[in-house]
């Protein structure tokens, strides 16, 4: 594991306004560092501000406050060149689908610069690594969820980013679905790349994470190793870890 | 481990980048039954279909055509130069029980000028002088044209025209045969007597006057039909598709994005429009021919026009597709998409039919007037007029106003209340959403 900060963000802050809730403060002064090489865990319940943000570090919102920056590009004054240096995986990052597992993956590869042989090469390895072979070039409203899932994580990475952001990659997946994410995001620290991810699946932070931040309410309340957490709060379970973290963050909760 | 992919070239222009997207949009769109139904299928088979059941309308009109009495007044400039046995010629005694196209002839009981004769000519929808003939045939004497006048306006009037027109040549030849026998000469050294038609109606060429009601209004109808679909399946269809946020990830500008949006539907509208025109055009050229013959309008297919309207349209499709997108962007789903664009497509609609109100016509002042501008200069061109820098100015007017509809989508689409929203924000909430924060780029 390498020490590079892949992605940094400083008192981050995002507020909405909501016609129903009024002003809305999602995500109030977050401090965040992961590094290449390094998974990292976000670990939260509904409404924690995990979604929001990793959809800020992606560049999909625009935070109301704080910095950030990935692959050392600031999210505030360079989206672009941070959307071309991260894969981002989500529940709600469908598919087109009326184009093609092989088309979806040409189209990316192009907008990320690739063109001719190169572009139709890159296309054919991910088909391959990924085994999309048998349905690459049948329409992905056709494709079942565990064949989408892999035609996402390969239209994903089809520009090989240095940053991986995956929120809750595992929801809705079946069991086999869910093992090729996990194995996945493990193979991409091998390759040296930083992922940050959410999840509420604690088993899974628990096998994957190098280290782990929970989340409430807005706010990070602590970041560590898993073993770290656990002599902070005398707990050894991560789920009780968990509570026991949020309980000291909110007496009543 | 997959091995790295082959460096990249520089990234491309924001033009291309636009250009990308607007072809993936395009296939995308393409594989849309919808939108394929409304691009491709309804131009090619709606005119047809709709010539035919107007050519079946048609026959059950000229029916009831045949049963229609009409009055027929005939005045003279002297009583005397009435020609006996022509009450007769004009109102044939029938041969059955029913007459066909049968004919009431009504004389004058006192010579009459030109001006008098016109002036008996019942007026349409002159209830008060039912009793007036829809026609009248007037003599000026032995040495001038015989004339009759009529109203083109006033369907009774025009079948009143066609029954004299029809039953004065045979009666005439009879009066020229028996003048030439009294004057022991050869018939044909005589001068023939000539009807001449009068219409009372303003002067004007009734089949280029329908179409240039008729086309500039299917033009703009065209253009919001074709953008329809795929505006709606662009913007809110990808919100229920759950791709928009996939679109957000796309490493190139939010701008070129929504750019390449309005520049497939744009493409998608033109097709449409220009493919309506085409069909309209050949479908015209074969059916409506048939009822012109008889309808005593001549319609003449505006080939020239229809050149001429060409980068006018191309530009009103953009304006349109741009306009379209913004709306259909403020829907959460392809239904609330539809029952956004259905009062948007009014706006478009409504003013088009500028072009049916009778004494308004292209001006430099109307040629700033979206929509109406492109009416108007439409219904200019089917008319032939040589406006050119009324037509310049719609041109440049149009151009400005699609580029100000397409900076608008931009601006409203990049909201990230709009992208993301998780339910239809409603017209009136448009200013404040666009007052909002949170621009993505």
């Amino acid at each position: 594991m390498t020490t590079e900060a892949a992605i940094l963000a400083e008192g981050l802050e995002k507020t909405f306004h909501d016609p129903q809730r009024g002003t809305v403060e999602a995500v109030k002064g977050l401090d965040l560092e992961c590094r290449s090489g390094e998974i990292y865990g976000l670990l939260g319940p509904n409404g924690a501000g995990k979604t929001t943000t990793l959809r800020m570090l992606a560049t999909i919102l625009a935070p109301t406050g704080g910095r950030a920056t990935v692959a050392g590009v600031d999210v505030a004054t360079d989206p672009l060149g941070v959307r071309r240096n991260i894969g981002f995986l989500s529940g709600s990052t469908g598919l087109y689908p009326r184009l093609t597992a092989r088309e979806t993956l040409t189209y990316f590869g192009e907008l990320h610069g690739l063109a001719g042989d190169a572009l139709r090469t890159r296309v054919d390895e991910l088909i391959e690594i990924f085994s999309i072979g048998s349905y690459a070039d049948g329409r992905c409203e056709g494709l079942s969820t565990g064949q989408r899932q892999r035609v996402s994580i390969a239209r994903a990475v089809v520009h090989d980013p240095k940053v991986l952001i995956l929120d809750e990659p595992t929801t809705g997946l079946d069991i086999m679905a869910s093992s090729d994410m996990i194995d996945f995001i493990d193979s991409r620290r091998a390759a040296g790349r930083c992922v940050l991810f959410s999840t509420h699946v604690l088993s899974e932070a628990e096998r994957l994470c190098d280290r782990i931040g929970v989340i409430y309410s807005g706010r990070m309340l602590a970041v560590g190793t898993l073993d770290e957490l656990r002599e902070r709060t005398g707990e050894s379970w991560l789920e009780d870890v968990f509570k026991a973290l949020v309980r000291e963050a909110e007496p009543s909760a | 481990m997959e091995p790295p992919p082959p460096p990249a070239r520089a990234a491309s222009s924001r033009f291309g980048a636009a250009l990308r997207v607007a072809r993936k949009e395009l296939v995308s769109s393409l594989r849309d039954r919808q939108t394929v139904i409304y691009t491709f299928v309804l131009p090619i088979c709606m005119y047809p279909v709709l010539f035919w059941v107007m050519l079946q309308g048609f026959l059950v009109v000229q029916g009831q055509k045949e049963r229609t009495e009409t009055r027929v007044g005939v005045a003279a400039v002297a009583q005397d130069a009435i020609p006996a046995g022509l009450t007769n010629a004009l109102a044939p005694p029938s041969h059955g029980d029913t007459q066909t196209n049968p004919v009431q002839v009504e004389v004058a009981a006192a010579p009459h000028d030109t001006g008098g004769a016109r002036a008996w000519v019942a007026s349409q929808g002159d209830e008060a002088d039912a009793e007036r003939p829809h026609a009248v045939l007037f003599l000026p004497g032995p040495d001038a044209d015989a004339q009759l006048f009529f109203d083109s306006t006033e369907s009774k009037s025009v079948l009143a025209r066609e029954r004299v027109a029809g039953r004065l040549p045979g009666f005439a030849t009879k009066l020229r045969s028996e003048a030439a026998t009294a004057a022991s000469v050869d018939p044909l050294e005589l001068d023939p007597i000539e009807l001449r038609s009068n219409n009372v109606a303003p002067k004007s060429d009734s089949g280029a006057l329908i179409l240039s009601m008729l086309l500039p209004m299917l033009l703009v109808i065209m253009s919001v039909m074709g953008a329809f679909f795929p505006a709606v399946d662009l913007t809110a269809g990808e919100k229920e598709r759950g791709t928009a946020e996939t679109t957000m990830l796309l490493p190139v500008p939010r701008a070129a994005v929504h750019e390449g949006k309005v520049l497939a539907v744009c493409a998608t509208a033109v097709v449409a429009t220009f493919l309506n025109l085409i069909a309209l055009g050949f479908s015209a050229e074969n059916l409506i021919g048939l009822l012109a013959r008889s309808a005593q309008f001549e319609v003449k297919l505006p080939v020239l026009a229809l050149f001429a309207v060409a980068p006018l349209a191309l530009l009103f499709s953009f304006f349109v597709a741009a306009v379209l997108t913004s709306a259909a962007g403020l829907a959460n789903s392809f239904k609330e998409g539809q029952a956004m664009l259905g009062p948007v497509q009014l706006v478009f609609i409504l003013p088009a039919m500028i072009g049916a109100v009778p004494g308004i016509d292209l001006d430099l002042r109307w040629a700033l007037v979206p929509i109406a501008n492109v009416v108007l200069a439409f219904r200019a061109m089917l008319l032939g007029k040589e406006l050119y820098l009324e037509y310049a100015v719609t041109a440049v007017a149009l151009f400005v106003y699609a580029i100000l509809a397409t900076r608008f989508a931009v601006l409203l689409l990049s909201r990230e209340s709009v992208a993301l929203s998780s339910s239809t924000i409603p017209l009136k909430r448009l200013f404040s959403t666009l007052r909002s924060s949170g621009d993505t780029q």
